[in-house]
């Protein structure tokens, strides 16, 4: 199958300019320019199908934007190959640009100071949308997504939550074979969240749009993703099924434990205390090691439990535990 | 081609449109410009009777110079205003610009589309205004040739203008600052450009005319229109190299731009 | 030390820090004392004196008010009216400070630090070039920096009257750079009064912006000496009076209406 995102060995090497002090240094800064060279993304390499959606994590300064950024076309890497949609982004921008879409949830793609609805017209005729696809698109967004209550304020005047859906709304229109969602669901409440995952989820299905999902929200890779990539200073550390990843690397689990009284040091044998209250004690445990069965007898076997449950390990410490300790690195480039 | 054209006029319609919703705002801003503009002008035009010529023109004749200069900048500033600091500025430094990489529409087009000023119209009308004034006060031996190159002067004008207003946009894209010191070339030269620049000092006329070329728009021309002596002892082509000039400054800062773009996308800012 | 001179020092210091914008307006203002000296001098075309202008006058008039450009902030100011606008205002009305004196001690710290650091080298540079006139006695020079510091009080005055119209309506930028473009073109800063004709000049005369501005520039020309420039002083204070007044009636109804209708 042939790819719809190709990136082979991409490197962008940012300089950064070291800055003289004072007003001397101003002067110096003209003719001797000192810098450092940053390695925002060292060498990645990943496909991705069409029809596919794939979330793509990593901490803070990872390379995620940087990569975005190349993948959209709005940066020149360094070295390496890409080839989107069968273009490459940079080069062939205009014709590039014209099949894909883009959410930012940091900053809005419309004009600041336009009603929505006149926003998305222009939009309409600068992607040039027919008539009838741009009127069916429209009505079906507008009510899955609800923008109604305010199609006609101007962008600015919108809350968070109401110019991400406008925002999304923006990105679909033209029927893009490809969009990149970057941060979509920063900042929005629980409800909000959940409105904008089921309608990324319904144009992936019904339209069969690859869609790359940059976010820190953990549980939208898992609501969302069968597939994710981690990067890391640059590298990629992991590119496959999610569940693989937690089978691997996740793995811990909880068990929290309500004691009749209060032991002085209720210790168990393959298991570590993580959260102690009074009778109440949390204990954290490798899956692999050892069954939640045998900590419960051996527990019940030395002290009186009153209540206990048991519990996965959030999704997100398992990722911060890959982010801190660098594991292997995973070369998997294609199923 | 024709899609670009039509895209920039829809962008302008919808920049007309919001502007006009506020009316009152409108109709006062655009008095204003017509009015503190024009009063300037009222103001010099009276010392000048006092004066009876300034360098050896008579005011009609510096009217006629001043009105062309003061309607292609006014023009030019309606047009040109997305590249303006307080309209680009902006886009850059709230890092709006990507969004028009990522549209599939021409990149200067969409600056260009992005504001359109029409309150700039009172600048345009006073110009106008104060050109007739001085054709009303002057006799001139008119020719096919004088008549055709009037508009194109203007022309000339607004595009020479134009380019300074690019040059400074792309100059954002390293500074994120306003680059004021531009103002004594678009401002400062307008101001200039409406007087004959014989009255000016060396020093200030080698700046406007290697420095940038304002020179060449407004003054030469300006000498073969109204058939004055030329004190600078110009030969008599350069009249009319206004047009040449100005194709040569667009294209010049056109290049700039695109070079600003492209550093923009491999510094990634 | 007063909240008022504490004020006054941070907003000093603050315009210091403001190194490139400084420097790019001395040299924009110096540019324009070039063009304005050089289309006097044409004007004059060697005549000796007009109306009691000399040519040295003009030139040094032509320096004089550009250098007072940056510092009295020449009406363009509308720092007072976005606080109105962005709400910002409910903070600092909280602030157990006089909203007035407040906004006042900015523009004196900001417009004595614009002195310091664009005014001053700018008229410095500029008689360099040209030949300028002098204020000839250390009266003169007195009655210069008064009226100076006076025309500073007029033009804050007058700039946060025109502000105040945001209280009332939406439109105040509009109507600000309406009034400010009316106010700069009589206040005789482009062309001496002297070379207007007379029903303009005395009506220029009239206004607080001819009398603010102008008066000191008369001053430092030695166009008006004696019991003219005591007149000239007064008409001043006068007009400081007033608009200080206006500015702290309005300003009362003003803030009146906004707490009533919580805008």
């Amino acid at each position: 199958m042939k790819s719809m995102i190709h990136v082979r060995d991409l490197h962008k090497t940012f300089r950064v300019y070291r800055n003289h002090k004072g007003y001397l240094g101003a002067l110096r800064n003209l003719f001797d320019r000192k810098y450092d060279l940053t390695h925002a993304v060292d060498g990645i390499s990943f496909d991705i199908h069409p029809g596919e959606l794939v979330g793509y994590i990593g901490p803070n300064g990872a390379g995620k934007s940087t990569t975005i950024k190349i993948l959209t076309g709005l940066l020149v890497p360094s070295a390496g190959e890409v080839i989107a949609n069968g273009h490459i982004p940079w080069k062939e921008r205009k014709r590039y640009v014209r099949d894909i879409g883009a959410v930012f949830g940091q900053r809005t793609t419309l004009w600041w100071d336009l009603p929505l609805t006149d926003s998305l017209d222009l939009l309409r005729h600068i992607y040039q949308i027919p008539e009838d696809l741009y009127q069916s698109n429209f009505g079906l967004f507008r009510e899955i997504l609800a923008l109604d209550h305010f199609i006609n304020t101007p962008v600015r005047a919108l809350s968070l939550g109401q110019r991400m859906r406008a925002d999304l709304c923006a990105a679909f229109l033209h029927n893009p074979s490809l969009v990149f969602l970057d941060e979509p669901t920063i900042g929005l409440d629980v409800i909000a969240k959940q409105r904008i995952r089921e309608f990324i989820q319904y144009i992936n299905q019904e339209r069969h749009t690859t869609i790359l999902l940059t976010t820190h929200d953990i549980s939208d890779i898992a609501r969302l993703c069968e597939r994710v990539m981690i990067i890391d200073h640059g590298r990629i550390l992991f590119n496959g099924k999610l569940a693989d990843l937690l089978e691997t690397f996740g793995g811990r689990r909880l068990l929290n434990v309500e004691f009749a009284e209060e032991y002085p040091s209720p210790t168990l044998d393959g298991a570590d205390i993580i959260y102690r209250n009074g009778v109440n004690i949390h204990y954290s445990f490798q899956r692999r090691s050892v069954s939640a069965s045998a900590l419960i007898r051996r527990l019940s076997e030395n002290y009186r439990i009153k209540d206990l449950s048991v519990e996965d390990q959030p999704i997100e410490d398992t990722i911060r535990e890959i982010y801190e300790n660098r594991l292997l690195y995973y070369d998997t480039d294609d199923e | 081609m024709i899609h670009a054209l039509r895209l920039l006029a829809r962008m302008y319609r919808v920049q007309i449109r919001s502007q006009l919703q506020y009316p009152l705002s409108f109709i006062m801003d655009l008095l204003s410009s017509a009015l503190i503009l024009g009063f300037f002008f009222v103001a010099f035009a009276l010392t000048l009777t006092r004066f009876e010529s300034i360098g050896g023109w008579t005011l009609g004749e510096v009217a006629f110079i001043w009105g062309i200069t003061e309607f292609s900048f006014g023009t030019m500033d309606m047009v040109f205003s997305g590249f303006d600091y307080d309209s680009f500025g902006p886009i850059i430094r709230k890092g709006q610009f990507d969004q028009l990489l990522l549209r599939p529409a021409n990149i200067t087009l969409q600056v260009l589309g992005s504001r359109f000023v029409i309150r700039r119209l009172g600048r345009m009308a006073e110009g106008l205004l104060i050109f007739l004034f001085g054709l009303s006060r002057i006799q001139l031996d008119w020719s096919l040739l004088k008549i055709l190159y009037v508009p194109l002067l203007s022309i000339s004008q607004i595009l020479f203008f134009g380019s300074l207003f690019i040059i400074g946009a792309t100059t954002t894209f390293w500074t994120m600052e306003r680059l004021e010191i531009l103002n004594i070339f678009t401002y400062g030269g307008a101001e200039v450009m409406s007087y004959p620049m014989h009255i000016f000092p060396r020093p200030i006329r080698m700046i406007f005319t290697y420095l940038v070329p304002s020179i060449f728009l407004s003054y030469f021309p300006a000498v073969y229109l109204l058939g004055k002596p030329d004190p600078l002892n110009a030969p008599a082509f350069i009249s009319f190299l206004a047009p040449v000039i100005a194709m040569l400054m667009l294209w010049l800062a056109l290049r700039f731009w695109r070079f600003g773009i492209r550093n923009y996308q491999s510094s990634g800012s | 030390m007063s909240p008022f001179l504490a004020t006054i020092r941070t907003s000093f210091r603050r315009q210091l820090t403001y190194r490139a914008a400084n420097i790019s307006g001395l040299l924009t203002n110096l540019m324009f004392a070039f063009f304005r000296a050089s289309v006097l001098i044409a004007l004059f075309n060697e005549r000796e004196a007009v109306n009691g202008l000399t040519v040295q006058g003009a030139v040094t008039y032509a320096g004089l008010t550009q250098t007072l450009i940056g510092y009295l902030s020449f009406f363009h100011w509308f720092d007072m009216m976005q606080t109105v606008y962005d709400g910002q205002i409910g903070a600092d009305l909280l602030r157990p400070l006089n909203f007035f004196t407040y906004w006042l001690g900015i523009d004196i710290g900001r417009a004595f630090g614009a002195l310091l650091i664009r005014s001053l080298p700018l008229f410095l540079v500029f008689a360099l070039f040209y030949n300028i006139t002098l204020p000839g006695s250390f009266l003169q020079w007195l009655a210069f920096i008064l009226s100076i510091f006076f025309a500073l009080l007029i033009s804050f005055s007058w700039r946060f009257m025109v502000n105040l119209a945001a209280f009332w309506t939406p439109n105040a930028l509009g109507i600000g750079r309406f009034v400010f473009g009316m106010s700069w073109t009589f206040s005789g800063f482009f062309l001496p009064l002297a070379l207007f004709p007379r029903w303009l000049a005395q009506f220029a005369r009239l206004t607080p912006f001819g009398a603010g501005v102008y008066i000191p520039i008369e001053i430092f020309l030695g166009l008006i000496t004696g019991k003219e420039l005591l007149q000239g002083i007064l008409i001043q204070v006068f007009w400081i009076i007033l608009l200080l007044l206006l500015d702290q009636w309005i300003l009362s109804r003003g803030v009146r209406k906004l707490v009533i209708q919580g805008g």
